[in-house]
């Protein structure tokens, strides 16, 4: 059945999936030349690497060109493509188009091969006599991401998945069968309101850059395997390395930060596997830059350097795997959906982990092994233990995280730990005391041989500073409530910022030049002392301690009440605060509540500190509610809240519906039956918030537009209105004009109260006031958790330092490429 | 004995640790039967009953949450949550519950739930939204 279908954009969709096959035939191509380049004995023969090189060319320019055509189609809202339809709408401002792109796989991996193209240029430009064996893996693996691009039938089942699928090809429906369905469908999905975040437009880049560059140091490492030439890939793969880890730590927090500071999962990390499957490959690689320094330095652990630079690449690609085929399924909250890629991706991580196998065994014999044991008093030796342990905890991680993998192979039906968070906490608290230690004591001891006498004695010195220091910081923090291994590594991570501090102070006085790795390791120890504390000492501040429940049953559950509900205008003590709900505001879809914080003091009653906070909520019809928090910053600490649960919540569209729709009428069924109260002036009125006194009548009340003859009578009825400690004053209207009665009410929201002078009665000598009250029931709430996380920012600035100090290694190193 | 040879040792015992210390804390996929019969947390796999009542009532109780839901093999529990309730929970489609029996409850300290979401690209939600759009036609 061939329908003609009206409206439809073909072109870009249509170009875009010709530059798909063409990156991906170009990079096979780049990748296959490569290979007879580097395998090519003649050595003045340069038509392999010529044509290889325009392959990689011609791959870099279609991947440019698949990111034109995909931003084409999303800037222009053309709905006929599902990638448009699924993450994009109308109304999504252009600076969210760019985060559209990772909202779904297929933009994913075209970032990562976007990355992957740029470091293939970087590497043709600057790697010499590296080129042909690097590039040939570089290039192999720019296939395999492009191929999961494809979106075609082949042999029975679908390679990849095209961001340029049609939506009647991607959904099916009644719908497509009309030529004109373009017409019904007016809007997309829409992104998701959690990318809808500044970070989100940073965050996903720069992971990806993580990522990708990878596999520059694991290329190195195979084409030294390959080429014979175990000594010199060292120094350009450190370089690389540094560049790796600085980018994918800087990616990893910056995810953090994001969902610290917009999404309510109550803190910065949650062991998610999403998260884990980004932080295994920066563990290895860390180990490997240590090792490849050792091997430097002195020659020794070879194998282990080449190991765990490999390892590391094979462990991003089986991140991918975990995240991208929806294994995870029960396990995570927030893995992507299975694209029918699986086969795909393990194909991609068994090739490469048979050429690492191949190789390594292949070479096995040739690998510069030493026979020598290393000294115990040597800097290597250490530096090997330590990322020996790195790649443990590494280990730890990839077992738990990797449950529902295990699951799969053996058949089992294991649960994931009830309590992962606890259990990651204590067992990577555990491999960070020894890491610490082994950062911190290492810096007293040289290369090769050390003086085991003055190595003791200058270490033990430091470890009984570290002690009286961290003492104090456990104290003060209040983190001896804690397990013990949160107080080991406090003292480990100060231990660590004391020796490299020492380390820095020889670096100034001229001694040694590797400035970065102890500026790195005190922002790492920096970073462990912020995360440490505040997820040790964090405390959640809105406990319920009402007593106000579902009586007895519930005491018998465990869980502290950490909810609480804020009722409209009423003040509320939360920890140090008195917090009150005090309004509303609505900006785009974002639903922003309003809660003002006071710090009184007790004794004096003086408020000594005063601010709004404002949590916002997306009411998105879509999705329901997604809650952001908003947190005040403090020196050593944060104050975070954020919005569960709101009453009444206001959706985007119901915003103008509500200012239509104004009947008086309308109004008053907000209110519980009027009571008409006969009064005189002095007299008060008790109603369920509070007290009304007539205090004086008005004898000429005006009312705008409305110009009095000469026998009509305006009387206000002046009234205070006393409700939650605060005092209004308001004033309804009587009037006889032209003989008849109107009245003006006037409402006080802040009270829940609306007001009418009614009548007057002259034969009792009374008013009559009519008062509306707004049942309890309807009065807004919301419901918030507020948490105090102290000393994050050590966590923050911790990795900045830690980035500063990546930068000045790769400076470093390079320099060292350049004399070499 | 070389040092190498001592560390490779330590090495393998660590792992060893490791992996046998994963085995020990982690949890089992259960039905509310073997809840009962139990006291430690399990996981327990199933859906909501949408035909008995949700209670979460802010007025009441900001942090009690309840509700019914059938495990895999049909056997119905009335399920306590201390906290709010879940946006969405309504619509779920599978819950995953952590938590263990207190008398004749479950009482849940993890609520993981799936829901046909428009951002996961749910089949079941886009024939819907199809449907709504012809409709106004």
């Amino acid at each position: 059945m061939d329908i003609q279908f009206k409206g439809e954009h073909l072109l870009p969709g249509q170009l875009g999936q010709l530059f798909i096959i063409l990156a991906f035939g170009s990079a096979l191509f780049s990748a296959i030349s490569y290979y007879f380049a580097t395998v090519n004995k003649n050595q003045l023969d340069n038509s392999w690497k010529k044509m290889a090189r325009y392959g990689y060319f011609i791959n870099t320019l279609s991947v440019v060109g698949i990111g034109a055509c995909l931003f084409y189609i999303i800037y222009t809202n053309l709905f006929e493509y599902h990638y448009a339809w699924a993450h994009s709408s109308r109304t999504l401002p252009v600076y969210y188009i760019i985060s559209s792109y990772w909202d779904g796989q297929e933009g994913s991996f075209w970032l990562w091969g976007f990355w992957q193209a740029v470091l293939g240029n970087i590497l043709i430009w600057k790697a010499k006599s590296w080129e042909s064996p690097v590039m040939a893996v570089v290039a192999l693996s720019q296939a395999f991401i492009t191929s999961m691009l494809i979106g075609v039938e082949m042999f029975g089942t679908r390679i990849g998945s095209s961001p340029f699928i049609l939506l009647r090809n991607a959904v099916e429906g009644p719908i497509f069968s009309r030529p004109d369905y373009l017409t019904y469908i007016k809007d997309g999905n829409g992104l998701n309101p959690l990318l809808q975040n500044y970070w989100m437009i940073i965050h996903p880049p720069t992971l990806f850059l993580g990522f990708a560059s990878m596999v520059v140091p694991f290329a190195y490492a195979i084409a030294g395997l390959w080429q014979r030439r175990y000594k010199d890939w060292i120094k350009p793969a450190i370089s690389y390395s540094l560049f790796a880890v600085m980018v994918l730590g800087t990616g990893i927090i910056m995810g953090s930060f994001w969902a610290y500071e917009s999404l309510n999962f109550g803190g910065f990390w949650a062991w998610d596997p999403v998260e884990n499957a980004s932080f295994i490959p920066w563990l290895t690689l860390i180990g490997g830059v240590h090792v490849l320094i050792v091997y430097k330095n002195t020659g020794h652990s070879y194998f282990t350097a080449a190991f765990l630079v490999i390892i590391s690449f094979i462990l991003v690609l089986y991140a991918s795997f975990l995240t991208r085929s929806g294994i995870l399924g029960n396990t995570s909250v927030h893995a992507f959906t299975d694209l029918g890629m699986s086969g795909q991706l393990l194909v991609f991580m068994f090739a490469f982990i048979a050429i690492s196998v191949w190789l390594l065994v292949t070479r096995w014999k040739e690998m510069p092994i030493t026979k020598k044991d290393e000294e115990t008093y040597s800097r290597e030796f250490w530096m090997f233990v330590g990322a020996v342990f790195l790649a443990l905890s590494c280990l730890q991680l990839v077992i738990v995280t990797s449950i529902p993998v295990w699951n799969a192979i053996f058949g089992t039906k294991t649960a994931p730990p009830t309590e992962p968070v606890k259990l990651y906490n204590i067992v990577q608290s555990s491999f960070a005391v020894v890491i610490t230690l082994l950062m911190g004591f290492a810096q007293f001891l040289k290369y090769k041989r050390s003086d085991a006498t003055t190595f003791l004695i200058r270490s033990m010195v430091y470890l009984v500073f570290a002690a009286l220091i961290s003492g104090i910081i456990i104290w003060a923090s209040g983190l001896y409530h804690t397990h013990l291994v949160y107080m080991l590594v406090i003292f480990g991570s100060v231990y660590a910022v004391l020796a490299n501090t020492k380390y820095l102070a020889d670096i100034f006085k001229g001694k040694t030049k590797l400035v970065g790795s102890a500026v790195a390791h005190i922002g790492f120890a920096l970073l462990l002392v912020g995360a440490v504390i505040s997820s040790g000492t964090s405390r959640v501040i809105t406990i319920n301690d009402s007593g106000v429940g579902f009586g007895t049953e519930f005491e018998k559950v465990g869980n502290s009440r950490e909810n609480l509900r804020l009722d409209f205008n009423t003040p509320t003590k939360i920890g140090p605060y008195t917090a009150t709900y005090v309004g509303d505001s609505l900006n785009g879809p974002n639903h922003y509540f309003k809660v003002n914080y006071k710090r009184i003091d007790d004794k004096t009653g003086k408020v000594t500190e005063n601010f709004n906070l404002l949590p916002n909520a997306q009411a998105n019809p879509k999705m329901g509610l997604v809650s952001s928090p908003d947190t005040r910053h403090y020196v050593f600490k944060d104050m975070y809240s954020y919005v569960s649960i709101a009453f009444p919540m206001k959706f985007q569209d119901d915003q103008t519906a509500e200012n239509e729709g104004h009947g008086e009428a309308n109004e008053d069924k907000a209110y519980a039956k009027p009571v008409i109260h006969e009064m005189n002036i002095g007299d008060t009125i008790r109603y369920r918030a509070g007290l009304i006194i007539l205090k004086a009548l008005n004898k000429d009340a005006k009312v705008r537009d409305i110009p009095l003859a000469k026998n009509d009578v305006s009387v206000g009825a002046q009234l205070e209105v006393q409700s939650n400690g605060k005092v209004f004053t308001t004033e309804p209207i009587f009037m006889i004009k032209g003989g008849n009665k109107f009245d003006f009410s006037k409402k006080v929201d802040s009270a829940d109260l609306k007001v009418r002078f009614s009548n007057i009665l002259p034969e009792k000598g009374k008013l009559e006031i009519t008062t509306y009250v707004k049942p309890e029931g309807e009065k807004p709430y919301i419901v918030m958790k507020a948490i105090e996380f102290p000393s994050i920012n050590f966590f923050w600035s911790g990795t900045i330092i830690m980035v500063i100090g990546f930068l000045l290694s790769i400076f470093r190193r390079n320099k060292e490429l350049k004399t070499a | 004995m070389k040092k190498s040879s001592i560390l490779g040792i330590v090495i393998i015992a660590i792992a060893i640790c490791i992996i046998i210390s994963t085995y020990a804390d982690t949890s089992t996929y259960g039905s509310f039967n073997e809840a009962k019969n139990t006291h430690s947390e399990l996981h327990v796999v199933g859906h909501l009953n949408k035909d008995k009542q949700l209670i979460y009532d802010a007025k009441k109780d900001a942090n009690y949450f309840s509700f019914f839901m059938k495990d895999n093999k049909g056997e119905e529990c009335k399920i306590v949550f201390t906290g709010t309730k879940p946006q969405d929970f309504e619509r779920s489609e599978q819950i995953v519950l952590t938590g263990q029996m207190v008398g004749n409850e479950f009482h849940a300290s993890k609520i993981l739930m799936k829901c046909p979401s428009k951002y996961t690209q749910d089949k079941v939600e886009v024939t819907e939204a199809n449907a709504t759009k012809q409709a106004s036609i």
